[in-house]
C-alpha cells in the first residue's frame, strides 16, 4: 500500500469547545488507484487530507492519535525538514480554488519554476524551460507566451490546469485533489477530470479525490470512503456502493440526488442537519437522522463491520448493515 | 397546457449591455459587455421554467432584470400583458410585489444585524397594504412554519441558522408578499447534497400550495430537470435551445446542449464505460467580443462556413418541422440533429412515445 492512514484523530480548539473533526479514520490507497473520499461539509474529509499533506494549522488543530504510513514510513513522526522533502516531491495537493491558491503577484512561470529551483536546485533558466514543458503537458495553448502571464489572466479551467501542472511537476507518487472541479462549469469540469485521469495513468500515481459530488465519484473512482462526522461510515469498491449501499447515510445520499435521466416528484431527503462537531451525538453519530435507528444506535458506537460479500473488501459502520444491504 | 392561456410573464428581445468606457474626463464608450443579448421566453401560470447555462452566460442578469434590479438596455418584460420595464412609481411597486426573488447565497443575502422577523417582515414596511401593523408578527410566524422552521425562532439572527435553514428564511422572505412569480437564482447550489433535497422538495410543495410560477436558474442540469416543466439553455447571452424537459434532456438537438448534458457526471459507475462524452475544446468567448454568426461556433465540432455568416434563429429547425415528436422544439442551430446523450434508464420507465423513433433527418 502506497499510503495508509490508521486510526487518525484530529481536533480543533474553538471558543465553543473542542471540535472533533476526525475521529478514527482508516483508509489506504495503492499506486495507480483512485480513492474517492465522499462527504458533506464538516465531515472531516479535507482535514484528513491536510493532515496527510502536513499542512494542518497547529494550533488550533491538534493530532491526538493515529499514524500516516507513506511507503511504510510514519509521516507524523518525521521532523519538519524531512516532511518538507516529502511534500511536493513525493505527494502533492490540488486545491479547489485555483485563484486563491496561486500567488497573484508572480507569473505562473515563476510559480511553476519554483518547484524545480527549490526542490531540484535547477537554474532559473532551466526551471523556466521546465515550466513551459509542464504547461504544454496540461494542454495550455501557447505555453511559451503564457508562461509570462499572471494567474488573473487565465480562465478558471486554465488556472486549475496550472494547479495540476504544479502538482505533477516533480512526478509525485500520490496526488490529493480536494474538490478539484467544484468551482468549474460542467463542460470545463469534464476537461479537467479527463486530464487528471490521463496523467494519473501515465505516471501511475495514487489519487485521493475529495469531493461531495456523487457523479464525479462514479466517473473516476476505483473505491470510495464515505465520511460522516469525522468517521468513515462506509467503504467499498465503486460499483458495489452504487448498486447496494450498506449504510443508511450512503443510501440517503444516493437517493437524495436528482438524476439527469429521470424526473421524480418528491426527492428523498435525509431529515435534519449534520451534527455540530463540538457535540457529536453519542452512539452512532448519524442516529438522529437515520430512518433505521434503534436503541442500540443511541448508545453503542458501531465499528466498521466487515461486510465483504464477494471478493472485494467492504466495510460499513452500521449496526444494521445487513438490513440496509438487503432491505 | 401552457399555450392556451395567456402567459403570466412574457419576455421579448431582452438585452442588457454594460458599456465599457475609456478616459477619465471625456468618457467614451469603447465597447460593451453583452451580458444578455436578445432573450425571449414566456412563463405560464403555475409553471416552472428552468434556465441553465454556464457561468457568464447571462442567466443571473436575466433574473435581475425580471425583478427590476437591473434596467434592460432593450426589450420587453410583460407581466400579464403589461410591459414592466416602462413602469415607474406606484404602478411599478405593485408589480414588484408580485415578482419576488430568492438569492443564491444564503450567507450574504440576509442582513446579519437584523432578526429573522425583521428580515421577513421588512417587506410589509414597503407594502403595508399586505399586512396591517398588528398582524405582522403573526404573519411572519406563519411563514416560518410554512417553510419548515420553528415559529419561535422569530427573534433569532441569521448566524444562528445553518445554510439550509437560511435558505428557508430567504424563501419565506420571498413568499411574504404573496407573489405570483418567484425568480430563484441558484437557490440550492451553496447547500450540501442532503440539504439540497430538502429545499427542492420545499419549493415544490410551496408551488402547489400558493399557486406559484417559478423561474428557476441553475447550472446544475439534474436539479433543473427535476423541478422544471420547461427548460431554456443559455449560451453567451442567448437562449440556444428551449422545450419541455423531456424534449431537452432526452432529445436535444443543439450541439451545445448535447455537450453540456454529456459532460454532467452521472452517479452510476456502470454508465462510465458505455457513455459517449462530448468534450468541448476551449473556453466560453468573452461577452465583449461575441463571435459572428452562431455564437457557439468557436467551440462547436459541427461548425461550417454558414455558421460564421448567419445567426441561427431560435425556432424549430427545418428538418424537424414536418415531424411531430419530441425533437421538434426550438433550437438555434443551422445543423440541428437529434442525439441522445443521457443514457435512458436501465429498465424501462420509458415515459410515453418515441424514445427511439424519429431519430433525426433521413
Amino acid at each position: 500500500m502506497l499510503l495508509e492512514v490508521r486510526d487518525l484523530h484530529v481536533e480543533f480548539h474553538t471558543r465553543d469547545g473542542v471540535a472533533k473533526a476526525v475521529n478514527g479514520v482508516d483508509y489506504g490507497v495503492d499506486a495507480g488507484e483512485t480513492l474517492a473520499v465522499l462527504g458533506e461539509s464538516g465531515s472531516g474529509k479535507s482535514v484528513t487530507a491536510q493532515t496527510i499533506m502536513g499542512i494542518l494549522d497547529v494550533p488550533p488543530g491538534r493530532i491526538t492519535a493515529g499514524e500516516i504510513l507513506f511507503e511504510g514510513r510514519d509521516l507524523l513522526k518525521l521532523k519538519e525538514d524531512e516532511r518538507r522533502k516529502v511534500r511536493g516531491a513525493e505527494m502533492a495537493m490540488i486545491f479547489q480554488d485555483a485563484l486563491s491558491s496561486l500567488n497573484p503577484v508572480l507569473t505562473v512561470g515563476d510559480q511553476l519554476g519554483e518547484m524545480f529551483t527549490v526542490h531540484r536546485g535547477m537554474s532559473r533558466k532551466d526551471a523556466r524551460a521546465k515550466a513551459v514543458e509542464l504547461m504544454d503537458r496540461v494542454r495550455i495553448p501557447a505555453a511559451k507566451e503564457r508562461v509570462k502571464q499572471y494567474p488573473h489572466q487565465f480562465s478558471g479551467g486554465m488556472r486549475q490546469r496550472i494547479m495540476i501542472a504544479m502538482a505533477m511537476a516533480l512526478e509525485p507518487k500520490l496526488i490529493i485533489a480536494d474538490e478539484p472541479t467544484t468551482a468549474l462549469d460542467v463542460t470545463v469540469q469534464a476537461q479537467v477530470m479527463d486530464l487528471l485521469a490521463e496523467l494519473q495513468r501515465e505516471l501511475h500515481m495514487g489519487l485521493i479525490l475529495i469531493t461531495h459530488d456523487l457523479g464525479v465519484v462514479a466517473d473516476v473512482a476505483d473505491k470510495i470512503a464515505v465520511m460522516y462526522a469525522g468517521r468513515i461510515v462506509e467503504t467499498a469498491p465503486v460499483h458495489d456502493i452504487y448498486k447496494a449501499p450498506a449504510h443508511p447515510y450512503t443510501r440517503g445520499l444516493l437517493e437524495s440526488i436528482p438524476r439527469l435521466d429521470q424526473k421524480g416528484q418528491e426527492l428523498y431527503a435525509i431529515k435534519g442537519l449534520p451534527p455540530n462537531l463540538t457535540r457529536i451525538p453519542p452512539g452512532c453519530a448519524f442516529h438522529p437522522r437515520c430512518p433505521m435507528a434503534q436503541d442500540v444506535c443511541r448508545t453503542d458506537v458501531p465499528p466498521l463491520y466487515d461486510v465483504t460479500e464477494s471478493d472485494a473488501e467492504r466495510g460499513s459502520a452500521c449496526h444494521f448493515w445487513r438490513e440496509c444491504l438487503h432491505g | 397546457m401552457a399555450e392556451t392561456t395567456e402567459p403570466i410573464l412574457e419576455v421579448r428581445g431582452l438585452v442588457k449591455h454594460y458599456p465599457l468606457t475609456s478616459g477619465i474626463l471625456f468618457k467614451k464608450q469603447v465597447g460593451a459587455v453583452k451580458a444578455v443579448d436578445g432573450v425571449d421566453f414566456e412563463l405560464a401560470r403555475g409553471e416552472t421554467l428552468g434556465i441553465v447555462g454556464e457561468s457568464g452566460c447571462g442567466k443571473s442578469t436575466v433574473a435581475k432584470m425580471l425583478v427590476n434590479l437591473e434596467k434592460p438596455t432593450a426589450g420587453e418584460i410583460r407581466y400579464k400583458g403589461e410591459d414592466i420595464t416602462r413602469l415607474s412609481g406606484r404602478a411599478l411597486k405593485t408589480v414588484r410585489r408580485n415578482i419576488q426573488m430568492v438569492f443564491q447565497d444564503p450567507y450574504t443575502s440576509l442582513n446579519p444585524r437584523m432578526t429573522v422577523g425583521d428580515i421577513i417582515g421588512e417587506a410589509y414596511d414597503i407594502h403595508p397594504e399586505v399586512a396591517p401593523k398588528g398582524d405582522r408578527r403573526r404573519r411572519v410566524q406563519e411563514l416560518l412554519d410554512v417553510v419548515g422552521l420553528n415559529p419561535e425562532y422569530i427573534n433569532r439572527y441569521p448566524h444562528q441558522f445553518s445554510g439550509g435553514q437560511r435558505q428557508r428564511i430567504g424563501i419565506a422572505r420571498g413568499l411574504a408578499l404573496r407573489p405570483e412569480i418567484i425568480v430563484a437564482d441558484e437557490p440550492v447550489s451553496a447547500l450540501d447534497v442532503s440539504v439540497q433535497a430538502q429545499v427542492i422538495n420545499l419549493m415544490g410543495r410551496l408551488q402547489d400550495e400558493f399557486d406559484l410560477s417559478y423561474i428557476f436558474i441553475a447550472h446544475d442540469l439534474s436539479i433543473v430537470r427535476h423541478i422544471s416543466d420547461r427548460v431554456g439553455v443559455m449560451y453567451l447571452g442567448r437562449i440556444v435551445e428551449t422545450g419541455r424537459d423531456a424534449e431537452i434532456y432526452d432529445h436535444p438537438t443543439h450541439p451545445y446542449t448535447q455537450a453540456l448534458l454529456s459532460a454532467v457526471p452521472v452517479p452510476d459507475p456502470e454508465a462510465r464505460e458505455h457513455r459517449e462524452r462530448i468534450i468541448l475544446s476551449g473556453d466560453v468567448p468573452s461577452p465583449t467580443n461575441i463571435p459572428s454568426g452562431c455564437r457557439f461556433r468557436t467551440r462547436c465540432w459541427k461548425a461550417r462556413e454558414r455558421c460564421a455568416l448567419e445567426v441561427p434563429a431560435l425556432a424549430v429547425p427545418a428538418e424537424f418541422r414536418s415531424v411531430s415528436g419530441p425533437a421538434a422544439h426550438d433550437s438555434a442551430c443551422h445543423f440541428a440533429e437529434e442525439k441522445q446523450v443521457v443514457p435512458p434508464e436501465g429498465e424501462g420507465e420509458g415515459e410515453g412515445e418515441g424514445r427511439g423513433g424519429g431519430s433525426g433527418p433521413g
